[in-house]
């Protein structure tokens, strides 16, 4: 027997019979019968109606049937089902509305959960992520700024030695340099201890990590490939392991390549290579090796116990080097997390309460309209009870039409989750953790479904429970058809109520989010972004031939003077200055420094700009006293500085600060591809006071700095700051044209670091930007949504309740009564609720308006929760009026054969 | 004529069974076929006489095949399987004890207490 045969005999035993099969059986055993009754002496009429009468009817038996075989519940379900969809055919507006409502709810609330979830609770890659912290120091006169500390090698074996640590991790960042190809291309490596494989706990996508082995002989010259890296650079080649890469003039071998969600590390920046820590001793001219700790502590350790452990063996480095430490500081174990938590914790948690809020709101809609819905069937239910249907018969089929539009609007909200949830970071992929990857929380779409679920059955059941207390059904039935004053028990409207309210609140919320948003983008910057571009240049360390000729100081120099009157001489150009790291809002290298000699112990810091003369006036920032250094000044790079009125107000306020002293130390070349002039760390007169830029990203506060000639220490790569007379982009290819006339080989470079782009862009690139920027339009969509959900709650009601009520409007009209009155009465009870929801809304927002302003570390705007209410009460008032309209238009007569 | 018998519930398929298992019959064939053991005594109701069928057809105690009736009609003939053979056994038995003991009781004397 063949399979399908076999199949087919399955099928036909299990398979119920076919109707025509019932009733060809049946007619042959009634053709059979009246023969036999015919035989009796019957006509053939009386014998018919006899076997009719006796047997039964040929189109009752394939009920029989399915009922004797025990599907009649099956099909009784699939006729409620039917009818139920036949009735949301009939109300397309209804059903859309319902859908739409948990559809939206669902959704908006669980891409949001999701996203929490990947951003807050975890984002990262790592094995025991919760375990991994980040030591800082925090200087307690200046608890906001902790401060990262570097470790030399035998600070770091003692830290990692320490009883709480389970294991630790030191990185160093570097710029590097990708030759041996026809274009350089700078590239960010971190170095990496030999034990990264273990600590991370990251399998790689190929190949294998770093491993203790690779620290032999001085470290071996292997690189492990970001993702991201390996896919720009090497396009995904899934053989690239074993190939060679020539960093820096040396050759080393690929032997890994990590997984897309491994982007070490977001908070001194992701890396392009990863490399063996053992390798920077060759490398690196400083005096300690230099190792940037993450610890990861042992299961069970708590955050205070570890800091108390390991406060003391810090106390002990800062006894070694007591000019990196401030007078009064102590250690704090920060969870690698907490960057984020810090920044977008707080901001996050207020969304999501307002998409729980909008699931709310939402679930209140459906069940808004299932009420009403249910007052207008009670005609309809009515009648079926009369009829004989059972009141277990009219529950399921109540129960059956709640539960399909509930369970169409979950399907179509857990679609929406997964659009959603990656609406934010396609926004604003700059917000969040590289490293996050948003999956949708089953958990959170379990627990919305079932809500909305639940919200649906329940309120779709209300009418058939409130049905069968109509003591008898032929009361309702009579009441139904005659003429009926509205009887004023609206379940609907405190829901309405309670939905404005948490709509009014919602959009409040936004108006303050957005407001926040907009203060940060007119806030003063301190300097005028407009029309100035960074140009990026890596010097040519790649060609020994040509690296030795500009190895020297002036050399150097007098490379970067001649590109950068090349780039003046580009017509459009207004202003060009040099520099390094210095482009805004996110400027300059933390160092310390001392002034008028003072050796205190406890020694201040402060940004360290390397700037030339014309920095200033390219970016448009104030010269507050004194004076900036001229052409001379700039060449020599000695003896002079200009610090910032943030530096001025906070060390020399008591005084004059012009003629003042000032040393940094670290002031000093780095590696071998940096130059210092001759007196570089020593002492400097402050010359000049500038007005604050920012230096510390967008939101936080200008910190102290200190504009230092860049020629003091000119590492291999510079920057140019050009102002143009236009958008500086159109005149990139000119300018490009104009370096390669001077130096054909020279490339403008275009990575994150010394990329080129205009300092609009870099305010764009800033995370607390573009989160802002985030946050209002989720805000601000979240509250539409939340709006239009009102509003279509408010009108469907009013729109049912007149078309419930069309005859009593007709005897009204009939009898005289004015067209505003009926208007009042169709629209009064929607409008009463909808008044009443944004007072209580105001009520609510005003208490909760200090605590919203705490969070949002912004003030509550009265304005724009004015403002929201006016628009709420104009909006509810329109959605209540226009289908009242129809109470009025309807001619009398007309209303009165409505039913 | 003798006086007609009313039929206990759930009696009715087991005398559908018993009178298929003497030969395939269609659904109006038992109908006679019953009657005709019984004397014409046994008054079935007609419209629950379907449903039995259908009921032992769909527990697969007899199984229905299209054929040709006696007088050149299609009809549908029904046939014991094995598993209704074993039904029709030990509902026999059951029913022979019970009717045995039913009768024992209700047949006992005063005096044989």
């Amino acid at each position: 027997m063949s399979l399908l045969a076999a199949i087919r005999k399955l099928w036909h035993s299990v398979a119920p019979r076919t109707r025509t099969d019932i009733e060809e059986e049946f007619g042959s055993t009634l053709d059979a019968y009246q023969e036999d009754l015919i035989r009796q002496g019957l006509s053939e009429e009386e014998a018919r109606r006899k076997a009719h009468i006796d047997l039964g009817q040929p189109a009752a038996q394939n009920e029989i049937y399915r009922d004797a075989i025990g599907l009649r519940l099956f099909d009784e379900l699939r006729g409620d089902i039917r009818y139920g969809l036949r009735a949301l055919r009939r109300n397309p507006g209804f059903a859309a509305v319902a859908v739409l409502s948990l559809a939206l709810g669902i959704g908006a609330t669980t891409a949001m959960f999701s996203l929490i979830y990947a951003v807050l609770l975890h984002p990262f890659p790592y094995a025991g992520a919760d375990r991994i912290m980040n030591p800082v120091f925090i200087d307690e006169k200046h608890p906001d700024e902790p401060l990262w500390f570097p470790l030399s090698k035998a600070q770091f074996d003692g830290l990692s030695h320490a009883a709480p640590v389970e294991s630790s991790l030191g990185f160093n960042n570097a710029q590097m340099e990708i030759t041996g190809s026809a274009l350089p291309e700078d590239i960010s490596g971190i170095y990496l201890t030999e034990n990264a494989g273990t600590f991370f706990g990251v399998r790689p996508l190929l190949g294998r990590n770093i491993e203790p082995y690779d620290a032999d002989n001085g470290g071996h010259s292997v690189v492990v490939l970001n993702y991201r890296f390996w896919q720009r650079h090497f396009g995904g080649d899934p053989n690239i392991i074993g190939h060679a890469l020539e960093i820096n003039h040396a050759a080393y071998t690929i032997i890994g390549v990590m997984p897309r969600s491994f982007a070490f590390n977001d908070s001194t920046g992701v890396g392009d290579v990863y490399l063996p820590g053992s390798l920077m001793q060759g490398l690196f001219n400083v005096p300690y090796l230099v190792y940037f700790p993450w610890i990861k502590l042992r299961p069970h350790v708590t955050l205070a116990a570890a800091n108390a452990a390991l406060g003391p063996i810090v106390r002990q480095f800062a006894t070694q080097h007591p000019e990196r430490f401030p007078n009064h500081w102590h250690l704090a174990l920060q969870p690698i997390i907490v960057p984020y938590q810090q920044e977008t914790g707080r901001t996050l948690t207020l969304l999501l309460a307002g998409v729980v809020l909008l699931l709310i709101i939402g679930c209140a809609n459906c069940s808004i309209l299932l009420l009403a819905r249910g007052r207008t069937r009670r005609h309809e239910l009515a009648i079926r009870t009369a009829i004989g249907a059972s009141r277990w018969r009219i529950v399921r089929q109540l129960l059956v039409e709640a539960v399909v539009i509930s369970c169409t609007g979950a399907v179509l909200g857990v679609a929406a989750s997964y659009w959603l949830a990656r609406l934010p970071l396609l926004l604003s992929p700059d917000s969040f953790p590289a490293e996050s990857v948003i999956h949708i929380n089953a958990a959170i779409l379990a627990f919305s479904v079932a809500l909305a679920l639940l919200c649906g059955t329940l309120f779709g059941l209300v009418p058939a429970l409130r049905l069968s207390r109509d003591d008898s059904a032929g009361r309702a039935l009579g009441r139904q058809i005659g003429v009926v004053a509205a009887s004023g028990k609206h379940r609907w409207s405190v829901l309405i109520a309670a939905q404005v309210a948490l709509t009014l609140l919602l959009m409040s919320t936004a108006g303050t989010a957005i407001r926040s948003f907009l203060q940060l983008i007119q806030t003063s910057l301190g300097y005028d972004p407009a029309n100035v571009m960074k140009v990026g240049v890596i010097l040519h360390a790649h060609d020994p031939g040509e690296w030795s000729r500009i190895q020297p100081r002036e050399a150097r120099t007098a490379y970067i003077e001649q590109i950068r009157e090349k780039i003046a001489s580009v017509p459009g150009v207004s202003t060009v200055a040099v520099g390094t790291d210095a482009t805004p809002p996110d400027t300059g290298a933390q160092r310390v420094f001392n002034i008028d000699g003072t050796s205190n112990r406890e020694q201040p810091q402060a940004r360290v700009m390397l700037v030339d003369q014309r920095y200033f006036a390219a970016l448009r920032i104030p010269v507050l006293e004194g004076r900036v250094w001229n052409t001379d000044e700039n060449a020599r790079g000695d003896f002079l500085a200009v610090v910032n009125h943030a530096f001025a107000t906070r060390y020399c306020s008591s005084s004059n600060i012009l003629g003042r002293q000032l040393r940094i130390p670290g002031l000093t070349p780095h590696n071998r591809y940096q130059v210092a002039s001759a007196q570089s760390t020593a002492g400097r007169q402050i010359i000049g006071v500038v007005g604050d830029a920012r230096n510390d990203g967008v939101d936080r506060p200008v910190v102290p700095a200190i504009y230092v000639p860049y020629t003091a220490v000119i590492p291999n790569y510079a920057q140019f700051f050009v102002r143009t007379q236009a958008d500086p982009l159109i005149y990139l290819h000119s300018i490009r044209a104009a370096i390669a006339s001077f130096a054909s080989d020279q490339q403008i470079s275009n990575g994150s670091f010394n990329g080129t782009f205009t300092l609009k862009e870099a305010i764009e690139q800033d995370t607390q930007y573009s989160r802002q920027r985030l946050f209002s339009i989720l805000f601000g969509v979240f509250s539409a949504m939340a709006l239009a959900l009102a509003l279509a709650g408010i009108f469907s009601v009013v729109a049912y309740s007149v078309a419930q009520r069309t005859s009593e409007f007709g005897v009204r009209l009939a009898l005289g009564a004015p067209r505003a009155h009926v208007l009042w009465i169709a629209a009064r009870i929607a409008l009463v609720s909808a008044a009443a929801g944004i007072v209580i809304g105001l009520g609510f927002d005003g208490f909760l308006g200090a605590v919203l302003a705490h969070w949002m570390q912004s003030t509550f705007a009265a304005g724009s929760l004015f403002g929201a209410a006016a628009l709420l009460a104009l909006s509810a008032l329109l959605a209540c009026l226009f289908p009242a309209r129809r109470a009025i238009a309807v001619p009398p007569a007309e209303a009165l054969r409505h039913e | 004529m003798t006086k007609p018998v009313e039929l206990p519930q759930g009696t009715l398929e087991m005398l559908i069974l018993k009178a298929v298992s003497l030969g395939p019959l269609h659904g109006y064939g038992i109908l006679l076929r019953i009657q005709q053991i019984s004397g014409e005594r046994l008054e079935i109701l007609q419209g629950s006489f379907y449903t039995a069928i259908y009921r032992l057809e769909r527990r697969g105690w007899i199984i229905g095949e299209w054929g040709e009736s006696e007088n050149k009609r299609r009809a549908r003939f029904y046939s014991l399987t094995a598993a209704g053979t074993r039904q029709l056994k030990t509902e026999t038995a059951k029913w022979t004890d019970m009717a045995a003991v039913v009768a024992g009781i209700l047949n006992k004397k005063a005096n044989e207490l």
